[in-house]
């Protein structure tokens, strides 16, 4: 049964159209595949409003379809060809980091070579703006799993950009490989 | 029009979250917060295009379907 949708609450999943595909493009590197993502859990939200209490965070709500979403079509999607995770660094991954310099295309680049779950982690806490709580309940696990997740996405990134050496020059860990 | 980007604001720091005990081990705050400022540009970046018209077209007709 469908109920009548109040105009507010259709302009609120308007509004969380933008943050829903560059969620989504972080998701699967493609923004074309992000926004059949994103017109699913549009589909799908809209289907399911009754589902929904007015007034809890409906923001999380749709990340945790699309989420679902996304992951229950690549599973799908694996088990017809077999699809590692390597195809996303793949496409997106132009050319690796350059030494030092971070510019935005040294930084998407380093993104993606980040693990899936540490790279949702990071960006629902660093981009999407929810809290250590509602992340850990939209990838349905525990508060310290992503936690640590963040913390190791953090480290991961700083490594692949070089930029421990940028604070910490003595140590030289990257230059310290001497044969 | 109601663009996304008016939610951007309400966001908090990256670096509020060293203050929940997570920080990143061996990376100062610094560090954590250039990093999180490069996350959020990324991830802005896309949140901010104008939202495609078959995505708003795809509401509309949810709407008028379900006032039938």
């Amino acid at each position: 049964m469908r109920r009548k949708v109040s105009s507010s609450l259709r302009d609120s999943l308007v509004a969380e159209i933008g943050s829903l595909r560059a969620f989504a493009v972080s998701l699967c590197g493609d923004k074309e595949r992000a926004d059949d993502l994103v017109q699913e859990t549009l589909f799908k939200a809209w289907n399911h409003l009754e589902s929904f209490k007015e007034g809890t965070n409906l923001k999380a709500w749709l990340f945790t379809i699309l989420r679902n979403t996304y992951f229950s079509e690549r599973r799908k999607r694996r088990r017809e060809v077999e699809d590692a995770d390597g195809t996303y660094a793949a496409r997106l991954a132009t050319h690796p980091a350059q030494h030092g310099h971070m510019d935005m295309q040294d930084f998407r680049s380093a993104l993606t070579q980040l693990p899936d779950d540490q790279r949702e982690a990071l960006v629902l806490v660093g981009a999407a703006g929810f809290s250590y709580e509602e992340a850990a309940e939209i990838s349905s696990c525990a508060v310290g799993t992503i936690k640590s997740r963040v913390n190791r996405a953090r480290n991961r990134l700083a490594g692949i950009l070089g930029l421990e050496h940028e604070e910490s020059e003595a140590e030289g860990e990257g230059l310290s490989k001497t044969a | 029009m109601t663009g996304p980007s008016d939610k951007m604001e309400k966001r908090a720091p990256l670096s509020s979250s060293a203050a929940h005990g997570a920080e990143a081990e061996g990376l100062t705050p610094a560090l954590q917060a250039h990093i999180g400022r490069h996350v959020r540009a990324v991830f802005d970046e896309v949140a901010r295009e104008p939202v495609p018209e078959h995505l708003l077209r795809l509401l509309k007709d949810l709407e008028r379907s379900g006032d039938k």
